[in-house]
C-alpha cells in the first residue's frame, strides 16, 4: 500500500492549524484560570527560563563535584549553567585576557588568588555587597560572615567591598610520614625553625630517607621562613610595594630553606613538581612535608599512602620571630561587565550554600571549604578526625590566621608579586645550586625586582 | 607588444590569481599575527592595565630596555650554546648513525625505523620520557647507577649539567632527522666512485673525506640548517625538565618571552623580546640562504 501526501492546501486540517488551535485553547484556559485561581508559587519560581550563564574556571576536584548537583539547580531555577572548566595558568592568561578588556563573555567566574588583588584594584569584578545587602536577592540565612575571614581577606577592597566568595582553602601545615623512625631517635615533632633543621638533619639518610621533600615553587615555600625571621617580600604590602629581599631576615631566611633543600631533601629537588614531592611523602621516601593541607594531609588519607600509620599533620614550624603559616583560597565573583549578573549571583549563591556545602563534605569527603559552621560540623568533625588528629581545626586555625592582626598573606595578592616571585624563584635556585651566595643572591634579586618592577610602570 | 609578450603578461597574470587564495590565507594566519606582534612591542601592554595595549606614547621603550636586561642578554647566550651544540651533535651522529646503517640488510631496514621513533612523538612526550630519566628517584639511569655503586649528579638541576641534560634530550629527538637526510644522500652515491677510489688505493677514511662527504655535504648543511632554526624551538623540554633554571643557566629567549608574556602579563615587553629573536632567526636564516647560494655558485 503507497501513501499519497497531500499539500497543506489539500488537507481539510492541517497539523499546523491543529496545533495552533490547541495552543490557543490552552492559552485561553490557562488565561481563565489564572483570574480566577491564582497560580501557585511554585510556578513562578523559574524566572530564569531560557537564560544561560556562562562561567569558567580552572579545573579542580570541587567543580567536578559541583557539576553532579548542577542540574539540580538548573532544574529549580531553569537556567542552564555553562561551566568552562581549563588548566590552572591556561584559565589564569584567558581570564586575565578577558576581564581586562572589558569582556562579557562570562557571567562568572573563578577569582584566582594570586590575581585577586590585581582585578579588584583594577575595578575589574562587580561588588557583591550589592547582592548580599538586598534581603530580596540574598536571604539572611545564606550568611555571608560564615566564610572564614581568613579566605575572605583577599577579595576586599580597602572600603570594605567584596569582590568574590572562597570556595577553596589551603592551608600550609607541615606532614611528617616517619614518625617511627623519628621515635626510634627520640626525636619529637619540631615546633622552631631550629628544630626542623636538627629533626631533618637526624632522619637524612636513615632507611633511605630524606630528611624533607619540597617542590620548585619556591616564591609559595620560602616566604613563610622569610615572614618567621621577621622580614617581608615587600616592605609593607599591600600599601608600600617596595621590595624587601635584600633585608638580613631575608638572607637568614634563603640561607636556611636553601641549606635544609640543600643537606636534607631528595636529589633534584628544586626541579621537584608538588607531585611528585607528594609521592615523596606517600611513599615514605621523605618524612617532611610543608604546603597546602590538601597536598599534605593524603598521608593520611588516601588509599595511595604506604605511611597512613606513621604518620602526622601539625602545624608548620614557627620563627623565631613570627609564626606565619601561608594559606590562600580560591573565590568566585562576577565580572564587572557580566550580561546575568542576578543570575549569576543565584548560582554563586547556590554553589557556595551551607547545603551544597556539607554535601559536598557527607557526600564526597570534600573538606578543603570556607564556610565555618561546616567545617565546625560534627558530620565534618567526624570524617576529618583521623588517627585521633583533628585536621579540620587544624585547616581552620591556619586559614583564620591572615585575618587576625595584620594580613601577612597580602604579599601575594598585590599585583607586582608575579614579577617579584619571579625574581624570586631565580635567585633562590641561584643560592641552592651554588651559584651565589644568599647575600649575594638577594642583593641581586632586590635590584633586579625593582629594574623590573619599574619596567613594568610600577612607581616605586 | 609581441605575441610572445602579450602571452607572458597572460601567464604572469594568471600566475598570480593563481597564487592569492593561498596567499590571502598565509597573510591572514602568519602575517597579521606577526605585524600584530610587532605593533605590540611598541607599547607597554598589560593585561592589568587597560588602555595600555594602544598607548603608543613611547614606542621604543621596550627596545631601549632590552640591551640592559641581564636575563634577556643571557637568554641570547643560553640559545646560542643550546643551538650551537645541540645542532652540532645533531649533524654530526646522525651523519653517522646514516653511515652505520647504509647496508643492505633487513635488519638494518628494522633499525632504521626504529631510530626515527623519537622524531615522530609529540615534543612533550619526549619531555616526559627525559623527565622520568633524569628524576633521580624514580629513574632507571640512576638504579642502575646505584647497582654499580656510581654516583650519578643530579642532572637537570645541576649547573654544570642541566643545559647539557637538554642538548641531549633534544638530540635524541632530532637525531633521526639529520639521520634520515644523511641516509637518503648516502644512497644516492654511485658506487663506482668508491670502488675506483679503492681500486686507487685510498683507504676508508679517505674515501669518506674524498668522496662521500663532498655528496652529502649541502644535504649537512640544508638539515643543520633547518635543525638551527627549528631549535629556537626547544621549549617544551626546557618547559618540563628545568623550567629555566636552575637560576637561568637554561632559560632561552623564548621561555623568557614566554614567562614574561604568561607569568608577569609584560605583553608588550615580551613582544619586543620575540621580535628580536625573530629577527636573528631571520638572519640566521638569510646567512645560510646565503651561504648556499654561494656554494652553488662556485660549483
Amino acid at each position: 500500500m503507497t501513501r499519497t501526501r497531500l499539500t497543506s492546501m489539500e488537507r481539510p486540517f492541517s497539523r499546523r492549524t491543529l496545533l495552533k488551535a490547541g495552543t490557543a485553547a490552552l492559552a485561553g484556559t490557562a488565561a481563565l484560570g489564572a483570574c480566577a485561581f491564582p497560580l501557585p508559587a511554585f510556578a513562578q519560581t523559574k524566572p530564569y527560563s531560557g537564560v544561560t550563564i556562562h562561567g569558567a574556571s580552572f579545573q579542580h576536584h570541587f567543580f567536578t563535584l559541583l557539576q553532579n548537583y548542577i542540574p539540580e539547580f538548573e532544574e529549580k531555577t531553569g537556567m542552564k549553567v555553562d561551566l568552562q572548566l581549563s588548566a590552572f595558568p591556561v584559565y589564569n592568561q584567558q581570564a586575565n585576557l578577558e576581564l581586562s578588556s572589558g569582556g562579557s563573555a562570562y557571567d562568572f567566574c573563578n577569582v584566582t588568588f594570586i590575581l585577586a588583588s590585581r582585578w579588584v584594584s583594577a575595578g575589574l569584578l562587580t561588588d557583591l555587597n550589592e547582592f548580599t545587602g538586598d534581603p530580596n536577592l540574598t536571604p539572611a540565612e545564606w550568611n555571608p560572615k560564615d566564610f572564614v575571614e581568613g579566605a575572605q581577606v583577599p577579595y576586599r577592597d580597602a572600603k570594605g567591598a567584596t569582590y568574590g566568595y572562597s570556595w577553596e582553602g589551603g592551608a600550609m601545615v607541615m606532614g611528617l610520614s616517619r614518625m617511627d623512625l623519628m621515635e626510634k631517635k627520640g626525636l619529637k615533632i619540631p615546633k622552631t625553625f631550629a628544630e626542623l633543621q636538627q629533626v631533618c638533619n637526624e632522619i637524612n639518610g636513615t632507611d633511605n630517607v630524606s630528611g624533607i621533600v619540597s617542590f620548585q615553587l619556591h616564591n609559595w615555600n620560602l616566604p613563610p621562613y622569610i615572614q618567621g625571621f621577621g622580614g617581608n617580600v615587600f616592605k609593607n604590602p599591600p600599601s608600600d610595594i617596595m621590595p624587601a629581599l635584600n633585608t638580613p631576615q631575608a638572607i637568614e631566611a634563603v640561607e636556611f630553606y636553601a641549606n635544609l633543600l640543600k643537606n636534607d631533601a631528595p636529589k633534584g629537588v628544586i626541579t621537584f613538581t608538588e607531585d611528585q614531592a607528594r609521592q615523596s611523602v606517600l611513599t615514605g621516601r621523605s618524612n617532611i612535608f610543608i604546603h597546602s593541607s590538601a597536598w599534605v594531609t593524603p598521608i593520611l588519607m588516601s588509599s595511595e599512602s604506604k605511611v597512613k600509620d606513621t604518620s602526622r599533620v601539625v602545624r608548620m614550624p614557627a620563627g623565631p620571630v613570627a609564626d606565619h603559616p601561608a594559606s590562600n583560597s580560591q573565590g568566585l565573583g562576577i565580572p564587572k561587565n557580566a550580561k546575568n549578573k542576578k543570575a549569576a549571583w543565584e548560582f554563586i549563591k547556590w554553589a557556595l550554600s551551607p547545603e551544597i556545602s556539607m554535601r559536598l563534605v557527607k557526600e564526597h569527603g570534600h573538606s578543603s571549604i570556607c564556610r565555618r559552621s561546616v567545617i565546625q560540623s560534627e558530620e565534618y568533625r567526624k570524617l576529618n578526625v583521623v588517627n585521633g588528629q583533628d585536621l579540620g581545626a587544624l585547616y581552620l586555625e591556619v586559614l583564620e590566621l591572615p585575618a587576625k592582626g595584620d594580613n601577612y598573606m597580602a604579599y601575594r595578592t598585590v599585583k607586582e608579586f608575579p614579577i617579584v616571585g619571579d625574581v624570586i624563584n631565580k635567585s633562590f635556585e641561584k643560592v641552592v645550586t651554588g651559584q651565589l651566595s644568599a647575600h649575594d643572591a638577594m642583593n641581586a634579586a632586590q635590584d633586579q625586582a625593582i629594574a623590573n618592577l619599574r619596567r613594568a610602570g610600577s612607581k616605586i | 607588444m609581441t605575441e610572445e609578450g602579450l602571452l607572458d603578461a597572460e601567464r604572469r597574470r594568471f600566475n598570480r590569481f593563481a597564487l592569492a587564495p593561498s596567499l590571502i590565507v598565509l597573510l591572514l594566519i602568519a602575517g597579521l599575527p606577526a605585524i600584530y606582534l610587532i605593533v605590540v612591542s611598541f607599547t607597554p601592554f598589560q593585561l592589568t592595565e587597560p588602555g595600555s595595549a594602544t598607548d603608543f606614547s613611547s614606542p621604543l621603550r621596550n627596545y631601549q630596555l632590552l640591551p640592559a636586561d641581564p636575563r634577556f642578554v643571557n637568554s641570547l647566550w643560553v640559545q646560542l650554546k643550546l643551538s650551537a651544540f645541540g645542532v652540532a651533535f645533531q649533524v654530526l651522529l646522525g651523519m653517522l648513525l646514516a653511515r652505520l646503517l647504509n647496508v643492505p640488510s633487513r635488519f638494518v631496514e628494522f633499525a632504521r625505523t626504529f631510530f626515527l621513533i623519537p622524531m615522530v612523538l609529540p615534543p612533550i612526550v619526549v619531555a616526559v620520557i627525559w623527565k622520568v630519566l633524569y628524576t633521580p628517584d624514580i629513574s632507571p639511569l640512576y638504579y642502575a647507577a646505584s647497582l654499580l655503586h656510581v654516583a650519578m649528579p643530579e642532572l637537570t638541576s645541576s649547573v654544570d649539567f642541566a643545559l647539557i641534560s637538554i642538548i641531549i634530550a633534544d638530540t635524541w629527538e632530532w637525531l633521526p632527522f639529520t639521520f634520515l637526510m644523511v641516509l637518503a644522500a648516502l644512497q644516492t652515491i654511485p658506487d663506482e666512485f668508491s670502488e675506483a677510489a679503492l681500486v686507487d688505493g685510498a683507504n676508508r677514511l679517505q674515501i669518506f673525506w674524498y668522496v662521500t662527504l663532498p655528496f652529502i655535504s649541502p644535504v649537512l648543511l640544508i638539515s643543520g640548517m633547518f635543525r638551527l632554526i627549528d631549535s629556537v624551538k626547544a621549549f617544551p623540554l626546557i618547559f618540563l625538565l628545568t623550567s629555566g633554571g636552575p637560576g637561568s643557566l637554561t632559560e632561552v629567549t623564548n621561555y623568557y618571552a614566554y614567562l614574561l608574556a604568561f607569568d608577569t602579563n609584560e605583553i608588550g615587553y615580551s613582544s619586543a623580546v620575540t621580535v628580536v629573536m625573530l629577527l636573528l632567526v631571520a638572519a640566521v636564516s638569510l646567512g645560510l640562504v646565503w651561504m648556499g647560494k654561494r656554494r652553488e655558485g662556485f660549483a
